[in-house]
């Protein structure tokens, strides 16, 4: 198993209340599984991302990943798992503004380390090339379309080859048919072998996975396979 | 990723906000040059401090002088004591191990006479020891020796300015010259002596001149003929070495307490005006020292503050490059590099903007500057290390945040 929670909880202390995002969440994904999230807004979906991908940490329960208790983990061990094992592909793309896509996609393997500046540029025009993007290496993201920015930041998550990907409403800022195209990449992704999570309010996004995961209040309430 | 590569990633990514940089560097740039500037008139000012010194006569040098006692009544001892005289200068020749020279010097203004030209001048009596002990050198003939002491002898050595006077371009060894009515025949003309100090409004005034304007003569004489008792005006001795002052200085004391029976004098090193000298000038170039730091900490201020600004911006920057892999710590090096690239850039503007700062107060204002390698390598390190100061607190707050509320931030 390459993604195991057990009892996951994360609560956020605001003085007064406090918020419990999540309740309890026990799941399992097998290495090459392709798994949609869904569920209302506010039912604590990004906050299983994150915890997933490591940015964040459970305030209980185990999270083991790849056979390793990642919950212990803190800093800077949690930045290499997040930079060796995750790619992350946002909403809104996230990509730095002031740099052509080339220096984007580079940006993990410079957080890496030991890869010389040419190896990494070469890896990132490889990267770049797979999502269609071989006409905008010297681009700026606000240069490009949604969609292309969107396939440039999918470029960046794979540029490491890490073990999975993690997609949190990839097509939230696009149109239909830029969202069915950068669908198609993941299910390109996933046929590949990636292990990938796509996180939706979307049913007709979530019909690409081949499994569902519905999250309500903090804790999954359905499972399904297509 | 390491330290390199941080640093690398830090420089690139100050060089794509060149607009932040510009407005954040020129306080670093004042900074640096006035720390140039400063430290190059301070070094000046010791060079001329030495050069005017070693002109003057060596560090080996001790003068003694009367020294008054300050209440109205005077003591029993301090009546009977005669005050610095020639016989003293004799005793410590030769009671003291360590003395080199010892130079007695009385100083009285007759009219001096060569043909038909009279003038009011200078006379030196003293010994030997003069020229060595004052640094100078002998242009014509030859000074006043021992024997023309003992012989009390009717010599004079002329200073180069009284030459001109009483001569003009006529040879003056072996002429005969009148002091008072008294018959000197000139043995020697000394060399010109020159130290010029640049005063204000670009003039230059020799400041050694008074060396120039006098005549020399054996003190033997002098006391003989021209004054009522061996009192001198001066006592200068110098030490067989720079090293035995301190214990020629204790000798001399002993030798002269001794004779006086009371402390009625005053044993000082020349070193001792040298450091009492650059102590005054120390005092003036705090204020050179203020403006430097003033400056330094201005803009240290600012760019801590255009830092926390620009991570403020960045915030979802920063969580973007966690979420790919950074870690704190690359990200406190990515921020402390930028602050650095940016004091450091600041600084070598500020070293060219010193060294022009310095050429102006040189030419311009007369005033003495000494620029070494020394003195830009730590007015660059000053600008680093502002940067490092100053970006510790704004790259500390980069590298704490929080991944997911950093990629929420709005
Ligand atoms: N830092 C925080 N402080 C307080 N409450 C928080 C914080 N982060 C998340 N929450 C709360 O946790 C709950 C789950 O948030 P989460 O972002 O995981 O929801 P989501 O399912 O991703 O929603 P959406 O579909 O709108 O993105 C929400 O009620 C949210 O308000
Ligand atoms: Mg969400």
């Amino acid at each position: 198993m390459l993604i195991r929670t057990e009892n996951l909880t994360k609560s956020y202390d605001l003085g007064a209340v406090e918020v419990r995002a999540l309740r309890g969440v026990t799941l399992g994904i097998e290495e090459g599984e392709y798994v949609a999230i869904m569920g209302p807004s506010g039912s604590g979906k990004s906050t299983l991302m994150h915890i997933i991908g490591c940015l964040d940490t459970p305030s209980t329960g185990r999270y083991v990943l790849n056979g390793a208790e990642v919950s212990e983990l803190k800093g800077r061990a949690l930045a290499r798992v997040r930079n060796k094992e995750i790619g992350f592909v946002f909403q809104n793309f996230n990509l730095l503004p002031r740099v052509d896509l080339v220096a984007n996609v580079s940006l993990p393997l410079v957080y890496h380390g030991g890869i010389a500046r040419g190896a990494r540029r070469e890896q990132a025009v490889k990267a770049l090339e797979a999502v269609g993007l071989t006409h905008r290496l010297k681009h700026r993201p606000n240069e490009l379309s949604g969609g292309e920015r969107q396939r440039a930041s999918i470029a960046r998550a794979l540029v490491n080859e890490p073990s999975i990907l993690l997609a949190d409403e990839p097509t939230g800022n696009l149109d239909q048919k830029t969202g069915r195209e950068i669908m198609a990449i993941l299910d390109e992704l996933s046929k590949e072998g990636k292990t990938v999570i796509v996180v939706t309010h979307d049913s007709n996004v979530a019909a690409h996975a081949r499994r569902i995961v519905e999250i309500e209040d903090g804790v999954i309430a359905r499972e399904g396979r297509a | 990723m390491n330290l390199l590569e941080s640093i690398g990633a830090g420089a690139r990514d100050m060089s794509t906000h060149k607009g932040r940089a510009v407005i954040t560097i020129i306080g670093i740039v004042l900074g640096t040059a006035s720390v140039v500037a400063v430290l190059a008139l301070m070094r000046g000012g010791e060079q001329q401090t030495k050069d005017f010194f070693d002109e003057m006569g060596g560090l080996r040098e001790i003068r003694i002088t009367n020294e008054h006692s300050h209440s109205i009544t005077q003591t029993a001892a301090e009546r009977a004591s005669e005050r610095l005289t020639y016989r003293d200068a004799q005793a410590i020749r030769r009671d003291c191990p360590s003395v080199l020279t010892v130079d007695p010097e009385i100083t009285r203004y007759f009219d001096v006479s060569y043909g038909d030209r009279t003038f009011s001048m200078k006379l030196l009596g003293t010994n030997r020891d003069y020229p060595f002990a004052d640094n100078m050198p002998v242009a014509e003939g030859r000074f006043i020796t021992d024997k023309d002491c003992e012989n009390f002898a009717n010599v004079v050595m002329m200073g180069p300015t009284y030459k001109e006077d009483l001569f003009g371009d006529e040879d003056a060894i072996g002429k005969t010259i009148t002091v008072r009515g008294v018959p000197f025949e000139v043995v020697g003309i000394m060399q010109k002596k020159e130290f010029y100090f640049e005063g204000s409004g670009g003039r230059e005034r020799n400041v050694l001149e008074w060396f120039n304007r006098s005549h020399y003569i054996p003190i033997t004489t002098m006391i003989r003929r021209f004054t009522v008792n061996d009192r001198l005006d001066g006592l200068e001795i110098s030490a067989l070495s720079v090293e035995a002052v301190p214990a020629l200085m204790e000798e001399a004391n002993r030798v002269l307490l001794r004779r006086h029976g009371v402390l009625d004098f005053n044993v000082e090193a020349k070193s001792e005006q040298i450091q009492q000298r650059n102590e005054q000038e120390a005092f003036f170039n705090i204020v050179f020292w203020a403006v430097a730091f003033v400056s330094l900490f201005v803009g240290g201020v600012v760019i801590a503050n255009i830092m926390l600004a620009s991570i403020t911006e960045r915030i979802r920057e920063i969580g973007v490059r966690k979420a790919i892999g950074a870690s704190g710590r690359d990200l406190f090096i990515q921020f402390l590099v930028e602050a650095v690239v940016v004091t450091a850039a600041g600084g070598a503007l500020g070293l060219l903007l010193g060294l022009g700062m310095v050429t102006v107060t040189d030419k311009v204002l007369n005033m003495p500057t000494a620029v070494t390698a020394g003195i830009l390598i730590i007015a660059f390190s000053c600008s680093v290390a502002v940067g490092v100061i100053f970006g510790l607190f704004p790259a500390l707050r980069a590298a704490r945040l929080d991944p997911v509320e950093a990629l929420r931030y709005e």
